[in-house]
């Protein structure tokens, strides 16, 4: 497991060493403050940043970057803020952590913040897929609507040769559905 | 009636408004007890605000959209019933880069083209939050001159006080922050300023005052009181007259820790008197939301979150 602290202080990172004692292979690695360069060649398997710490604006951003891999988040926040760390558990990806906790817990919290993360990830991922398909099956009805319209098909016939092109080509029926309408919209003359 | 209050800060020249109605009293003249919080982050005081431990703060124009939408974090609706700033930031370019200063878009054009040619790695630049103005006059800037900023350039998130150490180590080659992080570089030497953001957006707005709609529902009479102090507050801060007197308080240690020049700069460009929140600032931002692809689908009512009609009736129950 492959820990990055980021922190001011480098007190918690020993927490979190401690806590995490008996995870083979482990490396914790603390960082006053964050370096892109550095979390990039570290590859952190997750990110605990103090709560206090100026960092968190770029590590927050970091989740929603579709370039650099995102990385689940565990917060430690100061005692003193009473309420905060329980009502931000809640919130998404990032779980946060009572300064002052035991150290046995800690290994505890890390391992939910990235079951969470894989969980948050992958419905996320679920998510764009449907959201994929969906715009492919918009584009096959259209396309098949554009060959009954221009080529006096019936549906099926419409269909079968949609998934003659698709199979002729080696090519998804979506991606030659799109291709039929952009071509079909050239020859329309629309701008493209 | 709910009288005492923490309100959440980030250390820059446009949270003067909060700190004048602190310093010269506005808050207490209306009863209130406020505690003013410095806070680390952008991050920080969204979840702050979010979960009571701040009952309002200082935040970025878009933050509030950006979190009743919950784009960026849990959705929590909010409200911004003042505006604080406008046209408070700036975008700054490393000297090292060498540009024509009299023409720096198109300067920086043309170096981001030869780079791409020479397969060379994109330069990049740091705006302070995704869902910041900055971020968008960023983007806005570069696209002018022909620069895409998702594909020519990398873009990246860093803390406003950090951009000048960043800049002079070459980490960035260029920041769009407030002030006085762009002053801060430019008298280091290792910054040049390229743009205002009222060269790019005129009265774009910068950072608004932000609370949970919840929060203003339960203390409406502590949300008017609150609302005068803080106009009050702005309207002081806008008197060039009151700027020596602002920027010594400003320039503490405890505050934002730089020279007093250096902060009574950003308080000569900065716009303080445009506290009454509009529909068209909260339209602006949405467009920019989707342009740059955050928002998807239908937005929030601009009236539901940029919120004039608490502003209006502040005035009415004084």
């Amino acid at each position: 497991m492959r820990v990055l602290v980021v922190d001011p202080d480098s007190a918690r990172a020993a927490l979190v060493a401690e806590g995490l004692s008996g995870v083979e292979p482990l490396e914790v690695r603390h960082a006053a403050l964050y370096d892109p360069a550095e979390a990039a060649a570290f590859v952190p398997d997750v990110v605990v940043v103090a709560a206090e710490s100026p960092d968190r604006d770029t590590i927050d951003s970091l989740r929603e970057g579709s370039l650099t891999n995102p990385r689940p988040v565990v917060m430690f926040v100061d005692r003193s803020e009473a309420g905060l760390a329980e009502e931000a558990v809640r919130a998404g990806v990032a779980a946060y952590v009572v300064n002052g906790l035991a150290p046995e817990r800690v290994r505890n919290v890390l391992e939910v913040a990235m079951t969470r993360f894989q969980l948050m990830h992958q419905l996320r991922k679920d998510l764009d897929k449907a959201r994929a398909d969906l715009l492919s099956r918009k584009t096959i009805e259209r396309a098949k609507a554009l060959l009954m319209k221009e080529r006096g098909l019936e549906e099926e016939a419409a269909y079968r040769l949609l998934r003659k092109l698709s199979m002729d080509t080696g090519r998804p029926l979506g991606a030659v559905a799109a291709d039929l309408l952009a071509f079909a919209g050239v020859l329309k003359g629309d701008p493209s | 009636m709910k009288r005492s209050l923490t309100l959440g800060y980030v250390p820059l020249v446009d949270a003067a408004g909060l700190i004048a109605a602190q310093s010269q009293g506005f808050f207490a003249d209306e009863g209130l007890e406020v505690t003013l919080s410095r806070e680390a982050s952008w991050a920080t005081i969204r979840d702050k605000v979010a979960v009571g431990a701040l009952d309002g703060a200082h935040v970025l124009a878009p933050m509030v959209i950006a979190q009743t939408l919950g784009v960026g974090s849990d959705a929590t609706p909010m409200i911004a019933p003042v505006t604080l700033a406008c046209d408070a930031s700036a975008i700054t370019l490393s000297r090292r880069l060498g540009l024509d200063d009299a023409r720096p878009a198109a300067a920086l054009a043309e170096r981001v083209a030869a780079r791409r040619t020479m397969d060379a790695s994109p330069l990049t630049f740091s705006s302070v939050f995704p869902y910041s103005t900055h971020n968008y006059l960023l983007r806005l800037w570069l696209s002018e001159a022909g620069v895409d900023p998702d594909r020519d350039v990398r873009l990246t998130i860093a803390p406003p006080p950090r951009m000048p150490e960043l800049l002079a180590s070459g980490i960035i080659e260029g920041f769009c922050a407030g002030e006085p992080w762009n002053s801060v570089a430019v008298a280091a030497g290792s910054g040049v300023l390229a743009a205002r953001a009222c060269d790019i957006a005129p009265g774009a707005p910068d950072k608004v005052l932000g609370l949970t709609e919840a929060w203003s529902r339960r203390h409406p009479e502590t949300l008017a009181a609150l609302i005068r102090a803080v106009v009050r507050g702005l309207r002081w801060t806008a008197d060039p007259d009151h700027h020596d007197q602002l920027a010594e308080v400003l320039s503490q240690p405890h505050c934002l820790g730089v020279p007093r020049a250096m902060v009574a700069g950003g308080l000569a460009i900065a716009r303080f008197d445009e506290g009454r929140p509009t529909h068209d600032q909260a339209a602006w931002l949405l467009d920019q939301m989707r342009r740059w692809g955050q928002v998807q689908g239908p937005g929030p009512d601009a009236e539901a979150v940029y919120r004039p009609d608490l502003f209006d009736q502040a005035w009415a129950k004084a």
